[in-house]
C-alpha cells in the first residue's frame, strides 16, 4: 500500500486550508465594501470543498456519493432562494410604536 | 407462477447487479454501504443547520449595519485560532483514517487521540469565549446588557449562541466517540468493520469542521475593517 | 418456523432487530394514536352539531383541534405506511433479508415512543391550544399551554422519521437481490424510497424550527417578533418548508400501495410503469418548491406568492399522471372487487377530488376567500383520510395474509370499506360547501345557517367511526380464528408473495434471483 501519496495530499490540503484562513482573515480587515461578505463566503466554500474532496474522499468517490453530498446544499439553496424571493420583494411598514432600527 | 406470465426481459436496463455474479468484495461492499449511510446522515445534519443560516440571512439582509456593529463584540482572534485548531484536527483525523485502512493500528490510535485533543482544545477556547461573553453581558434572554443597537444585537448573539452551541455539542459528541474508538483500538485485532467505523467517524468529524468553516466568517469576520 | 414463532416473550419483541417485528411494533403504536386523534375529532364533531359553543369551552376546543392535528400528522400519518408496511415489506420486495441498519430501526421505534410520551404528557398536563401549526406569536408569546413539551415531543419523533428514511435509502441502494434493477422494483418500493428522500431532507428543518420556537418562547429574544427585529414569517417559511413536503410523505406511500393493489386486482400490468417512477420522483422533488402556498394571506410578498402559485399548479401534474395511469391500468382489466381493491379504488377517486380542490387553493385569488375556512379542511382530509388512510387500510388488508398468516373475512372487509367510504364522504363533502359559504376553521361556534351541513358532517363522522372500528374487530378475530393463508392467496406478483405466509425470519430460504419485469399479470388469468 503506497502510504506516502495520500499523506502528501492531506498535508497539502491542510496547508492550503490554513493559507485560505489567513487570506480570509486578512481580507476581512480591508475595506472592500460589498465584496467583503462575498469574499469571505467564497473562501469558506473553497475551504469546505477542499475538506469534502480530499479529507472526505469525494474526489475519488462514486458518482452516487457525490450526488448525495450535493443534494442537501441544493435543498438549502431552494430554501434560501424562495424565502429570499419573499424577503426581497416584500415591503416593510413598521408599526408606529416600533422604535426605528439602531435602538 | 405459470410460464405464460413470467417473462424474461432483455436485461441490460438499469445497473447490472454485481452481487449475482459474486464479484462483489464483501469488505468493499460494507465500507461503501457505511459511507453511504453516513453521507445521508450528514445531509440531514446540514439541513438541520440550514434553518439557522436562513435566520442569519434574514437578519443580515434586514439590518446589515446592526449585524456589523453587533459582531464587533465577538473575539475574532480566538475565533481564528479555533478555526486553525479545527482544520488541524481534520488533518489529524484524515491521517488516522488512513492509518486504520493501512492496518497501522497503533498509529491510528495515536492520531485519533491527537484529533480528540485538538477538538478538546477548540471546546476549551470556545468555553473561554462564552465566559467572556457572559461577563460582558452578551447572552440574550439570560444576561444581555448592551444598551445600543439592542434589538439586532440580541438577535445576532441569539443566533451566535444557538449556532456555535449546537456546533459545540456536535463536536463534543465527536470527541467522545473518537476517544471511545481509540480506547477500543487497544485490543490487538483491527477487524474490517472497525476500520469502517473509523472511516465514517472521519466523515462526521470533517462535516463538523465544514460547518465551522461557514460559521466563522458569518460571526467573526463581519466588520473588522471599521 | 415463521418470524412470529422466533420467540414469544415480550422481551423478544422489545429487543428485536427483525424489520417485520418492528413494522408490527409501529403498527400497534400508531393504532393507539389513531384512536386518540380520532377521539379528539369525535368531540369536535359533537360540539359542532350545534351553532353555539356549548359542549366545551373555546379554550378546550382549541386544545382538541390542536391535539387532533399533532397526533394525526406526526404520530399517525407520517409513520403509518412507511414505518409499518414499509418496514415489513420493503426488504422483502427487493429480495433482501433485512434493512441496511437493523439496530437503527429498533432505535427509531423507541425514539417514536419517547416522543409520543412527551406529547401525551403535554396532553395530560392540560394540552396545547396553538393549532398543529404552532404559529407565532400565539405559540411564543400568548399561549398559556404546554407548548414546549408538545414541541419537544414532535422534535423527538422527527428523529424516528429521519432514521427510517435513512435506513430505506441505503437499503434500496445497496441490498437489492441479484437481477433486481431499479426498473424492476415494485412501485411500493419506489414510493417509499422517494418518501425517504423527503424524510431525511425536510424533517431536520422542522427540528430546527421547533428548537427556535422553544427558545423564543423561553427567552423572548424576538427572532419571530417584528417589534424586536424578527419576523413571524421566518417561522412560517421554516415550518412550511418541512410541512409541505410532509404531506407528500403522507401521500406517496399511499400511492405506492394503490399501485400494488390495483395492478393485482385488475390482473393487469401497471400502465406506464416508468412514468409512474418518474412521477413519484417528480412529486417528491417538486413538493419542495411550493410551501409558500400556505402563506398567501400571511403577509408574504405578492410576487413570491405568484411564484409559489405557479409552482403549486405544476406539482399537480405528476399526481395527475399517476391517476391517469391507474385508470388506464383498470381499462380492459379483469377487475375483482376485493376489500383491498375497494380501498384502492376509493383512494383514487377521493385523492383526485382532494387534489383538484388543491388547485382551487393554489389560485391566489380563490385562496383569499377560501383560506382558513372549512374548504381547506375538506381538501386536506380528502387527501389524508380519503387518500392516505384508505390506502393504508387497503394495504393492511392486502398484506394481512402475508404478515399474519391468516385470512380475514372478505365479506366484513367489504362492509368495512364501503362503510368508511360512505361515512367519509358524508363527513367531508359538506365541509367543502361550508368552507365555500364562509365558515371559518378552528371556531367552536358558527352562524346558525351552517347547522344543517354541520349535522350531516357529524353524522358522517359517526358512520366513519363505526367503519374504523369494524376492521379492529374482524382483523383481530382473524388473528385467532381466521383460516390459515397460503403463500400467495391473491395470486399476486412480487417477491414477497414467493415466500411463506407468515415469512421466515430471514424472509427467503434462498436469495431470490429476479429476471422478470414487474407486474407480469395477465387479465386472462382470473383470480381463483
Amino acid at each position: 500500500m503506497k502510504a506516502g501519496r495520500p499523506i502528501r495530499a492531506y498535508a497539502i490540503t491542510w496547508a492550503a486550508l490554513l493559507l485560505l484562513l489567513a487570506l480570509t482573515f486578512g481580507l476581512a480587515h480591508l475595506k472592500l465594501g460589498a465584496f467583503n461578505p462575498v469574499a469571505s463566503l467564497v473562501i469558506a466554500a473553497v475551504k469546505a470543498a477542499l475538506v469534502a474532496l480530499f479529507f472526505m474522499h469525494l474526489r475519488r468517490a462514486r458518482a452516487l456519493l457525490v450526488l448525495f453530498a450535493l443534494v442537501a446544499p441544493f435543498a438549502l439553496a431552494i430554501l434560501f432562494a424562495l424565502s429570499g424571493a419573499d424577503y426581497a420583494t416584500r415591503e416593510v411598514h413598521p408599526a408606529p410604536w416600533v422604535a426605528p432600527r439602531g435602538e | 407462477m405459470s410460464a405464460s406470465s413470467r417473462e424474461i426481459d432483455a436485461g441490460g436496463r438499469g445497473e447490472p447487479d454485481r452481487h449475482a455474479r459474486g464479484d462483489v468484495d464483501p469488505r468493499a461492499w460494507r465500507e461503501e454501504t457505511a459511507s453511504l449511510g453516513m453521507w445521508v446522515f450528514l445531509a440531514t445534519e446540514l439541513m438541520f443547520f440550514g434553518g439557522l443560516f436562513l435566520a442569519y440571512l434574514y437578519l443580515r439582509t434586514h439590518d446589515p449595519e446592526g449585524v456589523a456593529a453587533a459582531s464587533t463584540h465577538t473575539h475574532e482572534w480566538l475565533g481564528t485560532i479555533n478555526t486553525a485548531i479545527l482544520l488541524t484536527s481534520s488533518f489529524a483525523m484524515a491521517l488516522a483514517v488512513h492509518a486504520a485502512k493501512d492496518a497501522r493500528r497503533k498509529a491510528a490510535q495515536r492520531l485519533l487521540v491527537v484529533t480528540a485533543a485538538f477538538g478538546l482544545a477548540f471546546l476549551v477556547v470556545k468555553g473561554i469565549e462564552y465566559g467572556m461573553e457572559w461577563r460582558d453581558g452578551l447572552v440574550p434572554g439570560l444576561r444581555f446588557t448592551l444598551a445600543e443597537n439592542t434589538r439586532t444585537a440580541t438577535l445576532f448573539f441569539f443566533l451566535y449562541f444557538v449556532a456555535t452551541g449546537i456546533h459545540a455539542v456536535h463536536l463534543a459528541i465527536g470527541v467522545a466517540t473518537v476517544l471511545w474508538i481509540a480506547w477500543r483500538l487497544r485490543a490487538a485485532a483491527l477487524p474490517g468493520w472497525r476500520v469502517d467505523e473509523i472511516d465514517v467517524l472521519g466523515l462526521y468529524w470533517h462535516f463538523v469542521d465544514a460547518v465551522w468553516i461557514f460559521l466563522y466568517p458569518l460571526f467573526y469576520l463581519v466588520n473588522l475593517n471599521a | 418456523m415463521s418470524y412470529l414463532e422466533e420467540g414469544f416473550t415480550l422481551r423478544s419483541w422489545l429487543t428485536t432487530r427483525d424489520h417485520k417485528r418492528i413494522g408490527i411494533l409501529y403498527a400497534l403504536a400508531i393504532t393507539v394514536f389513531f384512536f386518540l386523534g380520532g377521539a379528539a375529532a369525535a368531540i369536535i364533531r359533537l360540539e359542532l352539531l350545534t351553532p353555539q359553543g356549548d359542549l366545551v369551552s373555546a379554550d378546550t376546543y382549541n386544545k382538541l383541534f390542536t391535539i387532533h392535528g399533532v397526533v394525526m400528522v406526526w404520530f399517525f400519518l407520517i409513520p403509518s405506511i412507511p414505518s409499518t408496511l414499509g418496514n415489513f415489506l420493503l426488504p422483502m420486495m427487493i429480495g433482501a433479508r433485512e434493512v441496511a441498519f437493523p439496530r437503527l430501526n429498533i432505535i427509531s421505534w423507541y425514539i417514536y415512543v419517547l416522543g409520543a410520551t412527551f406529547t401525551v404528557g403535554a396532553v395530560i398536563a392540560g394540552g396545547v391550544d396553538t393549532g398543529w401549526t404552532f404559529y407565532t406569536p400565539l405559540s411564543t408569546l400568548f399561549s398559556n399551554t404546554h407548548v414546549v413539551a408538545a414541541v419537544m415531543g414532535v422534535f423527538i419523533v422527527g428523529f424516528s422519521s429521519i432514521l427510517t428514511g435513512l435506513n430505506f435509502i441505503v437499503t434500496v441502494h445497496r441490498m437489492r437481490a441479484p437481477g433486481m434493477t431499479w426498473f424492476r422494483m415494485p412501485l411500493f418500493v419506489w414510493a417509499n424510497y422517494a418518501t425517504s428522500l423527503i424524510l431525511v431532507l425536510a424533517t431536520p428543518v422542522l427540528a430546527m424550527t421547533l428548537l427556535l420556537l422553544a427558545a423564543e418562547r423561553l427567552l423572548h429574544v424576538g427572532i419571530f417578533d417584528p417589534a424586536l427585529g424578527g419576523d413571524p414569517l421566518l417561522f412560517q417559511h421554516l415550518f412550511w418548508f418541512y410541512s409541505h413536503p410532509a404531506v407528500y410523505i403522507m401521500v406517496l406511500p399511499a400511492m405506492g400501495v394503490a399501485s400494488e393493489i390495483i395492478t393485482c386486482f385488475a390482473r393487469k400490468r401497471i400502465f406506464g410503469y416508468k412514468f409512474m417512477c418518474y412521477a413519484i420522483l417528480g412529486i417528491a422533488g417538486f413538493g419542495f418548491l411550493v410551501w409558500g402556498h400556505h402563506m398567501f394571506v400571511s403577509g408574504q410578498s405578492a410576487y413570491a406568492g405568484m411564484v409559489f402559485s405557479m409552482l403549486s399548479f405544476m406539482v399537480a401534474v405528476p399526481s395527475a399522471i399517476k391517476v391517469f395511469n391507474w385508470t388506464a391500468t383498470l381499462y380492459k382489466g379483469s377487475i375483482e372487487f376485493t376489500a383491498p381493491m375497494l380501498y384502492a379504488l376509493g383512494f383514487v377517486g377521493l385523492f383526485t377530488i382532494g387534489g383538484m380542490t388543491g388547485l382551487y387553493l393554489a389560485a391566489i385569488a380563490l385562496d383569499v376567500h377560501l383560506t382558513d375556512t372549512y374548504f381547506v379542511i375538506a381538501h386536506f382530509h380528502y387527501i389524508m383520510v380519503g387518500g392516505s388512510v384508505m390506502a393504508y387500510l387497503g394495504g393492511i388488508h392486502f398484506w394481512w395474509p402475508k404478515i399474519t398468516g391468516r385470512l380475514y373475512s372478505e365479506a366484513w372487509g367489504r362492509v368495512g370499506a364501503i362503510t368508511i367510504f360512505a361515512g367519509f364522504n358524508l363527513t367531508f363533502f359538506p365541509q367543502y360547501l361550508l368552507g365555500f359559504l364562509g365558515m371559518p376553521r378552528r371556531y367552536h361556534s358558527y352562524p346558525p345557517e351552517f347547522q344543517l351541513l354541520n349535522i350531516l358532517s357529524s353524522a358522517g363522522a359517526a358512520v366513519l367511526a363505526v367503519g374504523y372500528l369494524l376492521p379492529l374487530i374482524y382483523l383481530g378475530w382473524s388473528l385467532f380464528l381466521g383460516k390459515r393463508a397460503s403463500p400467495n392467496p391473491w395470486q399476486a406478483r412480487g417477491l414477497e408473495w414467493k415466500t411463506a405466509s407468515p415469512p421466515p425470519k430471514e424472509n427467503f430460504h434462498e436469495t431470490p434471483e429476479v429476471d422478470a419485469v414487474p407486474y407480469a399479470y395477465n387479465p386472462e388469468e382470473k383470480l381463483a
